[in-house]
């Protein structure tokens, strides 16, 4: 009797998590409906040189879900931290070639692509999976807002820069679909299995 | 006589009890080196010591750990750039001349402390000859 109560509660619990599991990711930000159709919000239009000097704008993503950041090299404050987790992020993604991962600058004047370069290599990651952008430095704090990520130049922060340490994940379209504190280990986990639901979907899609 | 001891028992065991526990929670003894180290230190280092792969050094298992030379890298910082197995490696670390030198003792012993096998106490003398020798 006490067993089967067990039973069932486990049985009840399980099929709850796997009904959210099932559930699709979220579309972040504001959803408009024109002529009866949902639009999603998009994150903004970039065009950037990568650490290896080729120029990259959205269309260069459009094949790939990827995860986003920004931070400056020389940021004393919570850049590193955000580093270490999205540097957790590309060992769990490493295997699967349609995640890559992008980190903008927000400090082009300092960070010119042979510093990302060195940067990209001290970190000792793959060049063609992980791309850091630098571009016009107003047009990346922009950017940014469509990001989510909260972005300024400010003498009295750290560095120069004050900037939230938020890690996105883009979908093919360009969608926000979700997002983790990148100064929080805890929150690491979480994007992961995000990361690998929205992969299962596109391979889904294209059955 | 006796019994007037017998009337502190109380106090003498929860003193004790409330020692105990402070120092638990303390697990260093160097607490204004881990709190100046969490402050300035821990954002690239890490609470863990681990660093960040080549880019920020692990302390864990630094070649500096028990070094007193290191205090001068904590004062003017480090830029540095090596060749390792042909690549090219940049190593930088901010100055931190607002350091006392009694403050670089003690985070280099609460350094020390955390991550060495062979702790040995640094004094501020040894420290204090060692930032005179830097400049």
């Amino acid at each position: 009797m006490k067993l089967s109560f067990f039973y069932n509660i486990s049985v009840s619990t399980l099929l709850l998590v796997s009904c959210k599991n099932n559930e699709p990711l979220p579309y972040l930000g504001q959803t408009v409906v024109e002529n009866g159709k949902e639009i999603h919000h998009k994150v903004g239009q970039f065009s950037h040189y990568n650490q290896d000097s080729v120029l990259m704008d959205n269309a260069a993503l459009s094949e790939y879900i990827y995860v986003a950041d920004f931070f400056f090299t020389s940021c004393p404050s919570i850049c590193p931290r955000v580093a270490k987790q999205m540097l957790r992020i590309y060992e769990s993604v490493k295997d699967e070639p349609m995640v890559k991962l992008v980190s903008f600058t927000i400090d082009p004047k300092r960070d010119d692509v042979k510093k990302l370069r060195l940067y990209a290599d001290n970190l000792g990651v793959d060049h063609n999976k992980w791309f850091f952008l630098t571009g016009d430095k107003d047009a990346t704090l922009e950017l940014a807002n469509t990001y989510f990520v909260a972005a300024f130049e400010d003498a009295d922060a750290p560095g120069g820069f004050d900037h939230s340490g938020k890690i996105l994940l883009v979908d093919k379209e360009g969608h926000v679909r979700s997002f983790s504190e990148g100064t929080d280990p805890e929150n690491t986990p979480k994007i992961i299995e995000d990361i690998k639901k929205l992969v299962a979907s596109y391979k889904a899609e294209n059955k | 006589m006796t019994k007037g001891l017998n009337h502190f028992k109380p106090f003498i065991t929860g003193g004790f009890l409330a020692m105990t526990i402070f120092l638990s929670c303390n697990d260093s003894p160097y607490m204004q080196g881990k709190r100046l180290y969490n402050a300035n230190c821990a954002n690239c280092h890490m609470e863990d010591g681990s660093g960040l792969t080549t880019l920020i050094p692990s302390l864990q298992k630094s070649s500096y750990l028990g070094k007193p030379a290191v205090a001068c890298i904590l004062r003017n910082g480090l830029r540095d750039t090596i060749f390792k197995d042909s690549t090219f490696l940049l190593r930088e670390m901010p100055a931190f001349k607002k350091f006392s030198a009694t403050e670089i003792t003690n985070i280099v012993n609460f350094v020390n402390h955390t991550w060495s096998t062979n702790f040995k106490e640094t004094t501020i003398t040894e420290i204090g000859n060692v930032l005179k020798s830097c400049q």
